[in-house]
């Protein structure tokens, strides 16, 4: 297997000879997200995610988010769930590669692609059929006691194609916990959720919460999937541990009115409720308009699916088992295993582009020159002569639960931003106008 | 599945008798003898728990890693994996893996705290981190356990014998003194410690037990186990236990490599 000339795959364990990089398609605080191909001769050619987590900086091991990934994917097997299929381990830099199905797209992808270059909505029917597949993955979680926490639209992977193409996965479940009996309440693992899909009662204080703020989640990802731009694009206060999320509360109320004490009983013992009284319960919200915004009929089956998402009180929500049942999806068009496929015949179906892929870091991130972070177009590629020939339309890669890589061409977001009451005191923080915060608040 | 066991990897995993408390051919050329093996098991699953309190994690955290370390020895040698690492490392695992994280540092200053560390072997935060990893491998990446406490619970509510519970708590805790977690679905154990408490406690259950249609036969051989335990294995002679730890190599070659 091992190829005497070339000294870089000498080097490599044995396990890693498995795979030919492509390159670099994610990164997150935990290490890299690369993209690899299977040498297996059953496999070969078959595309893997492989994520790796590097050794904690504190000096405590394997980090307690590849952990939860690890143990919770494990045994997870389901159509709508992303499926690890192997882990390595590399003992000489103690690091951990979790190697995934690989999914060329994702929903903050297909979202951006539909907004700046088509300028079209994405077709009705595959709008119906992603949410139905991801309230299909969602409800297996939750019916064993999953909360997945950290839903957004770049965790949500699409198949390209293949066998599978147009097939939603859910991905990242390095926050994703167990809550049928937790040993400590939820809320010591820290702040969850990006701030944009976070549920209300997550942004009052809740202690204990439950797999409605996932359904939460799914309503904003839904509203975005309707009209192509974040439901509500709050600006994150980033101070201090859990801090009160004004602002991203303040665009939940002006769209949905203010909570009540009377739709949500329980409202009156959150915690930031009490203690932020008069900063949020002074203001006055008028005219509440989601129906404007989705710029779909207030008595339509999807304005009511969305509406009971989008419920304030968290035992009032739909459930993913409900929402399953609901009209809007036993109404034309109906959904599909395959989303991507045209909505009626004579549809011109989608091409969504390739995800950029760093050619130049290796597995071990240390043959990077400084400047691979950066989006390289295809002719800029360096390759290694381990690399794998990339045809020239690859296909976009994507990857479980990473961060994007920084993107020169990434376009600002901004419109909504303007609407913003306060002043923004941090306005030179390159995350303000920015489509997808890029800061998670992932704490253990 | 996290929450499903008959759909769980602990299920479609559970071993035969024949499958546990054998000696491994390694262990064999060294003259561990599967006594020694049982008392060495034992042992260790009482430093868990020893080290545990230390540390102030709580009883599943516990019974996790009891369950981690005799999963591993099914099918890792003595010789090749000191308990004496492994068992520290599994609680250590265990901590996160039941969202009750505990510092490696912390942790290893209890180990050398208490024995057998305190007697000489010596192992390092280092030492714990790579045997983590090791541990992950040889569990196959395997982590999700069930515990009979939670059906114990229901079960009791169920029987009508709540009163008991305290009792067949403490039976349930000894039964990880065996390889009964590795062999039986949690809730067989469960009835199986009820089975036991309400003789003890004079408890009039038949009734109870035939309406619920198990199998008798198994509950009473998971019952002989404990009770064996309790019998024979709950005070282990110093001597007896020095004899089989003195079989363990005086030192573990670090066969870390990739």
């Amino acid at each position: 297997m091992v190829d005497p000339g070339n000294p870089r795959q000498r080097a490599r364990p044995a396990w890693l000879q498995q795979y030919e990089l492509v390159g670099k398609i994610g990164e997150g605080t935990y290490g890299l997200v690369y993209l690899a191909r299977r040498q297996q001769p059953l496999h070969r050619g078959v595309r893997i995610a492989i994520k790796k987590f590097k050794q904690s900086k504190e000096g405590d091991g394997v980090s307690p988010t590849a952990i939860r990934e690890i143990m919770l994917l494990r045994e997870c097997i389901h159509d709508n769930i992303v499926k690890l299929v192997n882990v390595h381990i590399n003992y000489v830099d103690m690091s951990l590669y979790l190697a995934f199905d690989y999914a060329e797209h994702d929903l903050y992808e297909i979202i951006r692609h539909h907004r700046e270059k088509l300028s079209s909505p994405i077709n009705q029917y595959t709008v119906k059929s992603l949410l139905w597949q991801i309230l299909n993955g969602l409800n297996y979680l939750h019916s064993n006691w999953i909360i997945h926490r950290d839903l957004k639209p770049s965790n949500i992977l699409v198949m390209g194609d293949g066998e599978e193409q147009g097939v939603v996965k859910i991905g990242d479940f390095g926050l994703a916990r167990v809550h049928q009996a937790p040993l400590k309440p939820l809320c010591d693992n820290g702040v969850v959720v990006t701030i944009w899909y976070r549920a209300p009662e997550l942004l009052l204080g809740a202690k204990h919460y439950t797999s409605a703020v996932d359904m939460w989640a799914v309503g904003c990802i839904f509203a975005e999937l309707l009209t192509l731009k974040p439901l509500f694009q709050g600006i994150e206060d980033k101070n201090g541990q859990n801090p009160f999320q004004l602002d991203q509360l303040d665009k939940i109320f002006k769209t949905l009115g203010h909570p009540t004490a009377d739709r949500w009983p329980t409202l009156l013992n959150l915690p930031f409720w009490q203690a932020n009284r008069n900063l949020i319960q002074g203001r006055k919200y008028e005219n509440p308009g989601l129906y404007s915004i989705v710029q779909q009929p207030a008595k339509s089956p999807a304005f009511d699916l969305l509406s009971k998402m989008l419920e304030y009180d968290p035992a009032k929500r739909i459930s993913a088992a409900q929402a399953l049942d609901h009209q809007y999806f036993r109404t034309e068009p109906l959904p599909g295993r395959n989303a991507l496929v045209p909505g009626s015949p004579g549809e011109k179906v989608v091409h969504y582009p390739a995800r950029p892929v760093d050619y130049s870091t290796d597995f071990d991130g240390s043959t990077a020159p400084p400047q691979s972070n950066t989006n390289l177009a295809p002719q800029q590629q360096q390759r290694g002569e381990h690399m794998m020939q990339v045809p020239a339309m690859h296909q976009p890669l994507h990857l479980p639960a990473i961060q994007r890589m920084p993107q020169n061409n990434m376009n600002n977001f901004s419109s909504v931003n303007q609407q913003g009451r306060r002043k923004e005191p941090d306005s030179g923080n390159q995350n303000y106008n920015n489509y997808q915060p890029l800061n998670k608040s992932r704490r253990m | 599945m996290a929450a499903n066991f008959w759909a769980s990897s602990h299920c479609k995993k559970l071993l035969d008798s024949d499958e546990v408390g054998h000696v491994l051919p390694a262990d064999q050329e060294r003259g561990l003898t599967a006594e020694d093996v049982k008392l060495i098991k034992i042992y260790l699953s009482s430093y868990i728990k020893n080290l545990a309190g230390h540390l102030k994690v709580r009883q599943r955290v516990v019974a996790t890693a009891i369950a981690y370390f005799r999963r591993i020895y099914t099918r890792k040698s003595f010789t090749e994996f000191d308990p004496r690492l492994v068992a520290p490392t599994c609680l250590y695992l265990a901590s996160k893996a039941e969202e009750s994280t505990v510092a490696a540092k912390l942790l290893v200053f209890y180990m050398k705290k208490i024995p057998p560390e305190d007697k000489g072997f010596r192992y390092e935060i280092k030492d714990v981190l790579e045997m983590e990893m090791r541990l992950l491998e040889a569990l196959d990446y395997y982590l999700v356990i069930y515990h009979p406490y939670r059906p114990l619970i229901q079960l009791l509510q169920d029987a009508g014998l709540s009163d008991i519970i305290v009792t067949v708590w403490s039976i349930v805790n000894d039964s990880y003194r065996t390889d009964l977690i590795l062999m039986h679905p949690p809730f067989m154990i469960a009835l199986a410690c009820i089975y036991i408490g309400s003789v003890i406690k004079d408890k009039e259950t038949r009734t109870w037990f035939e309406e619920l249609r198990v199998d008798m036969n198994v509950i009473k051989n998971i019952a002989m186990e404990i009770l064996d335990f309790y019998e024979n294995y709950r005070n282990i002679p110093e001597e007896r236990l020095n004899a089989a730890m003195a079989k363990l190599p005086q030192s573990y070659v670090n066969a870390v490599g990739d």
